[in-house]
């Protein structure tokens, strides 16, 4: 109760401030007449009773102020004073206004950007129920040294369905490679049909992601379980996004709709947003496998996700695990394709689980902190440089701080000036900072869309404006307290004596040198870190991939399987091939099944003639099986390194025949000659119906298939000219003079000819495809490069600060000197050289600094140690650089001064 | 803030709260009464008196209105309010309390 009277008081005394300050003087001038009364019955005469009274009460004006005080108004009062104040003298300066909230504005509005990433992608949980209970299984391969997370068998997958206790549901997924789909579909709307991701699903998943339908059902068990038959059940469910943007939004539960050229009934629609492990998912598919392959051990398709029951932890389901797989051989009652926690040979693997939400950040994780860093370090410079404005300013402003003190001003009182001075401009520094993170990170996922996970769900939330908040508030607080560190001590009479100037302390000579230190020591930590990465980054884009990627254009194509036959399908791609030749600039053209250097393995164990490997195994697994059609050496410019290319005459030869590259012939026949040995590729794989065995007539030089920083595999390439067969899927590349957006019409036109419902997708030119490789390092460069750029020039405005504002200080000293004969370039050296050793040191500090924490860098650097000399040099030469710029404008100045002027000055 | 440096530190608030127990009174009304009771020995100041009839409101231990004195000229009535008196009970067990403490000390010495 007696809370809310008191709010209500303090309400009604702010804001009905004219009643009550009129029912004050009222209460007053009834005192001031009682008095004046009493006066009178006392006998005076009553002008006499009058004066006498006003001079017992003085001056109502000061009771006003007194009781006002009493109200507590003044607080609020005083703020809106200081705000006013604050903002007048900011006005005064604008130059200081300007280069701090500036300053303030980049070094929030960068924190605040990475800050989005680091809680949206890293920290914030899944969007499932229950995030932390799920988890993600694969196959991995240690004996190989691979840390590529691979897919379980169909086997593999139903065998830990069954014997796991500790998952409440168990599903899997395929996104290609599951002989059906290959993660993309055409769909059919209207006349035109889309490319769209898609994801293959079996109803276990849906259920262990613990998701709803916004439309329709999800699938049934029966729809995904039973493997029957050569194609999956037709029915389907949609993305909301997908069916926002391709189907406006109509009811289409029930409808049917073509993808892959056959009907399939939409089923139901997906909540937006859903997706999974990143995958951008349009369309999701039932999963199905050919009963063939479901069979198959060796066939490592399916990706599994499981929740763990209420009560099980992480470790647990880890344990038991580990349990499983130390007799999965007997429980499956198999030997060959199981795991094992011994793996041996290369085609042992292990079972690993980890948490669903580390296995989509996965390597993502280290940049984003290491970005994170980065702008903590332009953080702390950005708050040295205030630190030292501030101080400066400070020390102009002593005598205002002490003439107040001298005229009753409290030391509380001139703290919240300075604090509200330091909010004012955190709070316009925040508010640029957070419109430029804003800004930022949408303009980092424009122009990276998928180099960082989880992009789709980033936004500057309530946890990131918290974060902003404190950094802005942190930083006013420090402002308020810097500006006083002075007048904390400050004697007033001794500070009104020494006038303006006044004897600085040595301390803060050394604070001051001391904070420009510590930034450049910051600033080289970061341009080291950015010349590793761009070095990096050269480097990747300098390998040699293996082919002439020069003057070469792509696109790829689909003929669905439904509705073509493998022969079908090579006559359809011949057309392509054959009407682009025609076309006037185009110098050559050739089909592959899997488009260097980004494409994905297909690791098939191939039978090979008189072959025993070291473990006695006659077949050995080829990491990628290339399908070619045309003259596809000379068209990408691959050198034949033995033996003879395909040739035409190949065509019409009973005999099949096959090339190696370099890394396969060197494996199997180590050293001995390849040519004429055999090898018997599955003719599944291709469209062929039989296996036959094919003959090495040549060797070609090695490419890189999956990352150009990744060493090269073992390849075969099998010509499709010669079988008349060909995959459902197939890269075109082009070789020609002109740009891809100069060919896209007749590239459209030519295969609207062979087939009107295949879209041409990803066309483009070779060097975006090798852009695209290497777009994480080159996103992490680009960026580091940005802060540590922003952090040279911060700590070049921190030398330039502080030297000026030593030299204004010791102006009369330079002018006694230079008139008592010193040679202007003598002054111009010292000050400079004062420069250049807090710099020194700085550096010293800095390359300490980074070379403790550039191991952390490491994994992140190809082709450059993290204690690379050269970059060091390089790193020394920028920051020297760039400390003789920032010291010789203030060193000149003081070179220039006329000692007539500076001594008669005062 | 002024104090009345005649009192003893913070029995003024005391001074005022009992004085307006037994009936509201205005500022001028509760100044003189004070002096009165007091024979004249406690002189409360305007300077003072009104900051305290301010912050006291201002706690909720008494609240004001306007009524037409005797005289019939409007003035500023000041009450307890039930916060109040429970303040006065406390305050004036502190001063019994704390009197009677100094008083021995005075009177051993």
């Amino acid at each position: 109760m007696r809370i809310l009277d008191k709010a209500r008081l303090r309400l009604r005394s702010l804001f009905g401030r004219p009643d009550v300050d009129f029912e004050l003087e009222a209460e007053l001038r009834f005192h001031l007449d009682q008095l004046i009364e009493e006066n009178i019955s006392s006998g005076m005469a009553p002008q006499e009773a009058r004066r006498a009274a006003q001079r017992t009460i003085g001056s109502i004006a000061q009771y006003q102020e007194e009781c006002r005080d009493m109200r507590r108004v003044n607080f609020v009062e005083d703020l809106l004073q200081d705000l006013r104040y604050t903002i007048r003298s900011l006005a005064k300066s604008p130059g200081f206004t300007a280069v701090v909230v500036a300053t303030l504005a980049l070094g929030i509005g960068a924190n605040t950007a990475i800050f989005t990433i680091v809680h949206g992608v890293l920290l914030r949980p899944l969007d499932y129920p229950q995030p932390d209970q799920l988890l993600y299984l694969t196959a991995e391969y240690p004996a190989i040294g691979s840390t590529t997370r691979n897919a379980l068998s169909a086997p593999e997958y139903a065998e830990f369905r069954q014997m796991s206790k500790s998952f409440a549901a168990v599903g899997a997924y395929s996104t290609g490679g599951a002989g059906y789909t290959t993660g993309e579909v055409n769909v059919t709307t209207g006349d035109r049909p889309l490319r769209v991701r898609s994801i293959s699903v079996d109803a276990h998943l849906l259920k262990a992601l613990g998701i709803q339908p916004e439309q329709g059902r999800f699938f049934r068990d029966e729809e995904t379980s039973r493997w029957t038959g050569t194609l999956p059940p037709p029915i389907a469910i949609l993305s909301h996004e997908l069916w926002r943007t391709a189907f406006g939004g109509r009811a289409l539960v029930g409808q049917k709709v073509d993808i892959e050229g056959r009907p399939h009934e939409i089923v139901g629609i997906m909540p937006p947003g859903t997706d999974v492990m990143d995958n951008r998912t349009q369309v999701w598919l039932p999963l199905w496998l050919h009963p063939n392959m479901a069979e198959q051990r060796g066939i490592h398709v399916l990706y599994v996700i499981g929740r763990l029951k209420d009560s099980v932890t992480f470790d647990r389901a880890r344990t038991e695990l580990n349990a499983f797989v130390e007799d999965w051989g007997e429980r499956a009652g198999t030997k060959d394709h199981v795991p094992t926690n011994h793996p041996l040979r290369a085609t042992d693997h292990t079972l690993q689980l980890r948490t669903l939400q580390d296995a989509i950040v996965g390597s993502a994780s280290r940049p984003i902190w290491v970005l994170q860093a980065a702008v903590g370090f332009v953080l702390l410079i950005v708050c040295a440089n205030l630190a030292n404005l501030v101080m400066a300013r400070a020390g102009s402003r002593r005598r205002e701080f002490v003439l107040r003190t001298a005229l009753g001003a409290s030391r509380g009182r001139l703290l919240r000036q300075s604090v509200t001075e330091g909010a004012v401009m955190a709070g316009a520094g925040g508010i640029l900072g957070l419109g430029l993170a804003s800004a930022g990170v949408r303009a980092l996922i424009r122009a990276y869309p998928a180099s960082i996970p989880r992009t789709s769900e980033l936004t500057i939330d309530l946890p990131v404006l918290v974060v902003a908040l404190g950094l802005s508030a942190g930083i006013a607080l420090l402002f308020g307290f810097l500006s006083l560190w002075r007048a904390r001590t400050i004697d007033i009479a001794t500070a009104l004596k020494e006038g303006a100037r006044g004897a600085s302390g040595a301390w803060r000579h050394h604070a001051r040198r001391g904070l420009v230190v510590a930034q450049v020591g910051f600033a080289v930590m970061l341009v080291l870190g950015a010349g590793l990465l761009v070095q990096t980054v050269y480097n990747l884009t300098r390998i040699d991939a293996g082919f002439d990627r020069s003057r070469l254009v792509t696109f790829s194509l689909t003929l669905p399987m439904a509705n073509s036959d493998p022969d079908t399908r090579a006559r359809a791609y011949q057309r392509v091939l054959d009407g682009l030749r025609s076309v006037p600039g185009v110098l050559g053209t050739v089909a592959m099944s899997g488009l260097p250097p980004n494409r994905t393995p297909d690791a098939i164990a191939t039978p090979i003639e008189n072959y025993t490997s070291d473990d006695g195994r006659s077949f050995e697994t080829i990491d990628y099986y290339q399908f070619v059609m045309s003259d596809y050496f000379g068209t990408m410019g691959i050198p034949i390194v033995a033996g003879r290319s395909f040739d035409r005459t190949d065509n019409a030869s009973q005999g099949k025949v096959a090339i190696v590259n370099e890394t396969l012939a060197k494996r199997i026949w180590k050293g001995q000659n390849p040519i004429g040995r055999r090898l018997r590729p599955p003719g599944g794989s291709f469209g062929a119906t039989d296996d036959v065995w094919h003959t090495v007539i040549g060797v070609a030089k090695d490419v890189r298939q999956r990352g150009v920083e990744r060493p090269a595999g073992t390849e075969l390439y099998v010509s499709l000219d010669q079988h008349g067969v060909a995959p459902p899927s197939m890269n075109v590349v082009v070789r020609t003079t002109l740009p891809p957006a100069a060919l896209s019409g007749a590239i459209e036109r030519v295969v609207r000819q062979v087939d009107a419902a295949v879209p041409v997708v990803r066309l483009r030119d070779m060097d975006s495809v090798f852009a695209e490789s290497i777009r994480r390092p080159r996103l992490l460069a680009q960026l580091l490069a940005a802060f540590a750029g922003l952090a040279l020039l911060l700590a070049a405005i921190g030398t330039y600060g502080v030297l000026s504002y030593m030299v204004t200080e010791r102006r009369r000293e330079i002018g006694i000197r230079v008139a008592l004969g010193a040679a202007r370039s003598d002054v111009l050296t010292q000050i400079m050289k004062q420069g250049l050793q807090v710099t020194a040191l700085g550096v010293t500090i800095g390359l300490a600094g980074a070379l403790a924490v550039n191991r952390l860098l490491a994994s992140l650097l190809f082709g450059v140690q993290p204690t690379d000399t050269v970059t060091i040099a390089f790193v020394i030469a920028t920051i020297t650089a760039m400390a003789v710029v920032a010291s010789w404008l203030p060193a000149w100045r003081a070179s220039r001064l006329d000692p007539n002027v500076v001594l008669r000055e005062e | 803030m002024a104090k009345p440096t005649d009192l003893v530190q913070g029995t003024l608030d005391l001074l005022i709260l009992k004085t307006i127990s037994l009936e509201p009174k205005h500022g001028w009304a509760i100044a003189k009464r004070i002096q009165q009771v007091s024979q004249d020995t406690l002189q409360i100041q305007q300077g003072s008196l009104y900051p305290a009839l301010h912050r006291l409101e201002q706690q909720a231990w008494i609240k004001a209105d306007w009524h037409p004195t005797e005289t019939g000229r409007m003035a500023k009535f000041y009450s307890l309010t039930r916060s109040g008196r429970k303040q006065m009970e406390r305050e004036l067990a502190n001063w019994v309390r704390l009197s009677a403490a100094i008083n021995t000390v005075v009177q051993e010495a």
